[in-house]
Parts: structure tokens; sequence; C-alpha cells
């Protein structure tokens, strides 16, 4: 484990330096919230596959596969195709409509503290249930990786997302996640090339051995999800969940126009949708190679199947090879999740002291210094926060909120915000009734499903993004029927798609509210 | 005349003009960003869903072995992400050359972000 711990601090050392050059270049609002909306599209593209890639897509994604077959294949397709609705229909939009956040858009549209207000709930649930369950994580998976308590292991994790983005903003969270995206590929790029060494180029021996030794149906589906709806409805919820993930919106307003947003997301599909691809193959090389039985008694979820599998690689146990290959994915894997919960941490720091305190209780009126201060501020108290609920969290069965905030962010946050770009008539109504349903539906349908009672469950599916999205939609729909028209809404309409598709500025005023 | 009840105002006729030509133009672009994003939407969404709803419930055709062990499921797999890149390719291209040129009739450039919200 030594070697994890000082390949670890390494990179600790070099995102401290960063976070240090950072803050130097951090004190307006738009370098804190949005780092200047300087990046390029590469930049952006990499720190997007570092925000997007959580240890349950580095790690999880192969134990899933090396245990339960073709369900982890189809686990790490999602994330990608995923990504095919944010760059139709979300990106570009949203780059041209917003400044730091959700809460921007919706506010810009609507006009109204009402309907702020029912967004800015809609982006803490969803990063808060994030949050909690990946610093839980984190505690779990350090403990494992380096032996340090997991109690110290979360207050750890927590403090350096605190340092990174309460001093470095955006530009540090950016630079750390462009750092964790390029270890993350170095290591997946040197794995499958030991891999393919392995097998003689041939991966066509990895499914044949998988199957020779665990029977045909480790290449079938249903090993994992075994209600037929759930793979739909996890497939679903992967495609509407990432657009509606407000710590991913916000990388878009990290680049200077439309044209760069668009770009950059066809560089996160590249470099995420290789490393998926690969976890396929890593999980199959895991289950031959390394064997399922080693991967459970090592971990029961399959978590440590990929840096068992690279330690195997370099030359087994107790060598060195296997030693150095373990301590660089291991690293790796805490690198990952300080990237992911620092990028949670800055957007719930959007929506409270952005969204909440400067737009809803001042009402837009503070001077910048004030407002850098506050989201400082907001940050480390978000961050204690977070601290705290992991170690709570130990023991407890955190599953249930993984697929809630994806599960929420499809059917509340995304109907919302596609209606608000693309509706002429949706309302203030709409916005308060597809957030209600949205969110009412996934909490309670994921409290009485599978995750949250095991074999009590009342409601059948794991994930109930299925029911909860046609329901967010439902509630957005009725909600604009039953408010009325509002005509002075719709004839801003215009001036509205002037700048969510053309990309003008300065045609709507500043809502007074 | 009628139009003389406006003429003390020639230079709010113009902006007026303006507003309405850019409304328009922008109109033509989300015609056209329908046209070709609604297709593909769709595209996706039935070969993405369309694979979880056969891993649901027809598993026997995913069996079908195509080379080796590899079966119709591990190959269907293999082609979204085929496709998913492929038609992200295709979308920044066709917006490169069509759409961006659309919003910037509708919008020329140096006028854009001349407020920052």
């Amino acid at each position: 484990m030594n070697a994890t711990l000082g390949i670890f601090v390494v990179i600790l050392i070099v995102t401290l330096a960063i976070t240090y050059w950072a803050a130097k270049h951090t004190s307006t609002t738009s370098e804190f919230y949005a780092a200047g909306n300087q990046l390029t599209a590469a930049q952006n593209g990499f720190a997007l596959a570092g925000d997007w890639c959580s240890a349950a897509a580095f790690l999880g994604f192969s134990g899933l596969t090396a245990l339960y077959g073709m369900d982890g294949a189809f686990y790490a397709l999602g994330p990608l195709m995923a990504f095919c609705t944010v760059l139709f229909l979300i990106a570009e939009p949203l780059r041209n409509t917003g400044k730091y956040t959700l809460g921007d858009v919706i506010r810009v549209r609507m006009q109204t503290r009402t309907s702020l207000l029912a967004v800015i709930t809609g982006t803490i649930v969803v990063n808060f249930a994030y949050l909690m369950p990946q610093m839980a994580g984190a505690g779990v998976l350090v403990k494992l990786l380096t032996g340090i308590s997991y109690d110290w292991a979360v207050i750890f994790v927590g403090a350096s997302m605190i340092v990174y983005v309460a001093f470095g903003g955006m530009l540090a969270t950016t630079w750390v996640q462009i750092v964790k995206a390029a270890l993350m590929l170095a290591a997946g790029a040197l794995i499958l090339v030991m891999v393919l060494v392995l097998v003689n180029f041939d991966l066509l021996t990895l499914f044949r051995d998988a199957q020779t030794r665990y029977g045909p149906q480790f290449l079938l589906p249903a090993n994992y999800l075994r209600n037929p709806f759930d793979q739909i409805s996890l497939g679903l919820g992967f495609v509407f969940g990432l657009a509606g993930l407000p710590h991913v919106m916000t990388r878009f307003y990290t680049v200077p126009d439309a044209k760069t947003a668009r770009r950059s997301v066809v560089w996160v599909m590249f470099l995420a949708g290789a490393f998926f691809v690969g976890t396929t193959l890593f999980g199959l090389a895991a289950a031959n190679f390394v064997g399922q039985d080693v991967i459970r008694v090592a971990d029961r979820g399959g978590n440590l199947t990929l840096p068992l599998l690279a330690q195997y690689l370099g030359g087994g146990k107790g060598t060195l090879g296997g030693e150095i290959m373990l301590g660089f994915v291991s690293a790796v894997a805490v690198a990952t999740i300080l990237a992911v919960v620092s990028g949670l941490t800055l957007s719930t720091s959007g929506a409270i002291a952005h969204d909440f305190y400067v737009n809803w209780v001042k009402r837009g009126h503070l001077e910048e210094h004030r407002q850098v201060w506050i989201a400082r501020t907001s940050t480390v108290v978000i961050g204690v926060l977070a601290i705290a609920l992991g170690i709570l969290a130990q023991g407890v069965n955190v599953a249930v909120l993984v697929i809630l905030a994806i599960c929420v962010a499809a059917s509340a946050n995304f109907p919302v915000l596609t209606l608000s770009l693309f509706w002429r008539r949706f309302n203030t109504g709409g916005v308060v009734g597809g957030m209600l349903l949205g969110l009412v539906s996934s909490v309670v349908l994921a409290m009485i499903g599978p995750a949250m009672r095991g074999a009590d469950a009342i409601w059948p599916l794991v994930n109930p993004t299925i029911v909860s999205m046609p329901l967010g939609f439902l509630g957005a729909v009725l909600g604009t029927l039953l408010a009325g028209r509002d005509k002075e809404n719709e004839a801003r309409f215009g001036a509205f798609s002037l700048r969510v598709h053309a990309g003008s500025r300065g045609r709507i005023a500043a809502p007074e509210f | 005349m009628r139009s003389g009840t406006v003429s003390n105002a020639p230079s709010r006729r113009r902006e007026i003009a303006k507003e309405s030509a850019q409304h328009i133009a922008v109109a033509a672009l989300v015609t056209a960003k329908v046209a070709f994003v609604m297709p593909i939407t769709i595209i996706f969404l039935v070969s993405y869903i369309g694979l979880t709803a056969l891993a649901g419930f027809a598993k026997g055709f995913l069996a079908l072995k195509v080379i080796g062990a590899v079966n119709v499921g591990f190959m269907l797999i293999a082609g979204n992400y085929a496709l998913a890149w492929l038609l992200a390719i295709i979308y920044v291209h066709v917006a490169n050359t069509t759409f961006d040129p659309m919003a910037e009739r509708a919008f020329p450039l140096p006028n854009r972000f001349e407020v920052s919200q």
C-alpha cells in the first residue's frame, strides 16, 4: 500500500500547486464560477471527462463486467449515449442563455422568484444526493486502498475539496479534473496495451475464455438487473439524467461560446467513450486472469477489480511491478473522487451563493467582491456539511441516493430545462409543477423500491425513471395549463429564442424582482 | 397618411423592423435545427433504448453468436458506441456549416455578448 500513498502524495502536491496558481487568477465571480469563460474545447472536454467519470465509472464498470458480464457493458454504454442528448439539445442553448447555473437560465426565461426557488431546490437535492454517496464511497475506498480509517478518509477528501474550490474556484476545479482525466486515460491505455499483449492482440479470446469459465449466461443480460423494465429505466435515467445534472451543466459556462461548448462535448465523447469501451474489456480480462472469487474476496461489490487486474498485469502480488501498478491505479481512483466532489461542491455553491443568496435574497443587488466572498464561504459550509454527511453515512445504504440523483435530474431538472428552452407557453406554474411531480415521484418510488427496502420492496424497480420522468413532464404541462396564459412571458419568448439559438445578449433586461 | 403617426419616431420604427427581421431569421434557424436534430435524436434513442428493451425481452436474440463467443448483444453494444460517435461528428459538421451561418445572419457576432448579465 506504500506505492499508493507515494503516488497519491505526488498527485496531491501537483493539485495543490495548481490551486495556488489558480487562486491568484480568481478574484471575480466570473472567474470563481466559470474560469472567466476562457477555456478551450479540449480543456473543457478533458474536464468534462474528469467531472462525469466518478469512481463508479472508473472502478465500478469493470467490476460489474467482471462479476455480472454483459450487464456491466450496458452500464458503461449509457454514460456515453447520454452525451448525445447533451450535444443535440442542451450544451449550446445553456452556454448562450445562462451565466453560471441552471437557475440563471430559468431566471432569464421566467423572471419570477418562485421559478428560481423551484430550480434551486432541484439543484440542491440532486447535488447532495450525488455528493453524499461520493463522500461515503471515498471513505470506503480510501480506507481499502491506503489503510487509513473511514472517518479520516472522509475528512481528508472533504478538506482537499474545500481547499481546491474555496481558493481556486472553477479554475482549480477544472485543472484537478483535467489532471484526473489524463491520469485515468493513461492508466486505461497502459492496462489496455498490457491486456492486448497478454491475449496476443486477439480480443475474441477474452470472450471465449470468459464463456468457457463462467458459462454462456455470463455473456448475456439480466445477471445484475433482473427486472426487464429496470434495464430500460436505467437507460432512460442515463440519457436524460446527465442533461439534468447541474454540476455537468456548469462546465459549459467555462467556454467562450456555443461553438466551443459543442466541440468540448465531442472531446468528452471520444475520451470518456474510449475509456468506457476499455472498462468492458478490463472486466472480462479480470474475470479471466484474476478470477471472480479473488475479486469478491477483496470487495463484495467488485470495486477493486481494476486495481487487482493492474496488479496482475504488473507481475502479480508481491512483485515490484505489481505493487507499482496497483498503487498507480489506486491513486488515480482517489484523484477521481477528488475531481468529482470538487465539481459538485462548486455547483452547489453556485445554487446557494449565486442563485439563492445573491439573486433571490438580495435580488441581484450585491457588490462583486461581496459575491465572491459569499461564494467562498458557502463552499466551506457545503464542504463541512458534506464531511459530516459522509461520516454519518458510514454503513448506511447509500446506493439509493445515487439512483435518486440521476432520477431527479432526469425527471425534474431535465423537463423544466428543455421546456423552458423550447416551449413558448411554458410558465412559472409549469416550472413548479414539473419540479414538484418529478422530484416527489422520484423520491417516493426510490424509497419504496428494492434499492432501499430490499426484499420488502413495495415497488419493483430499482430505478424509477421510466415512471417518474413522464410524471415530471406531465407535472410541467399540467402546471403550465392550470396557471393560465402568461402573455408577458410569451411575448418575451422571441427575444429569448434569439438568445438561446443565436447567442444574443442584452436583448432581455436582467430581471428585477 | 396612416404611416405619419409613427413617422416622428423613425429610429424606433427601424428598431422594430430590425427586431422582427431577427425574429424571422431565428425562427428559420429553429425550424432548420428541429428538422435535423429531431431525426438524429430519435435514431439514437431508438437504437439505445431499443437495445435495453431487447436486453429485457429478447435475450434469445442477443444470445445468437456472431464471431466466436461474441454474440449479437455485444455487437449491438459496439454498434451503439459507433453510432454515438458518428452522430456527434455529423452534428458538429452540420452545426458548423449550416446553423452557425444562420445564427450569424440572425445576430451578427460583433453584437454578441454586448451586455453580459
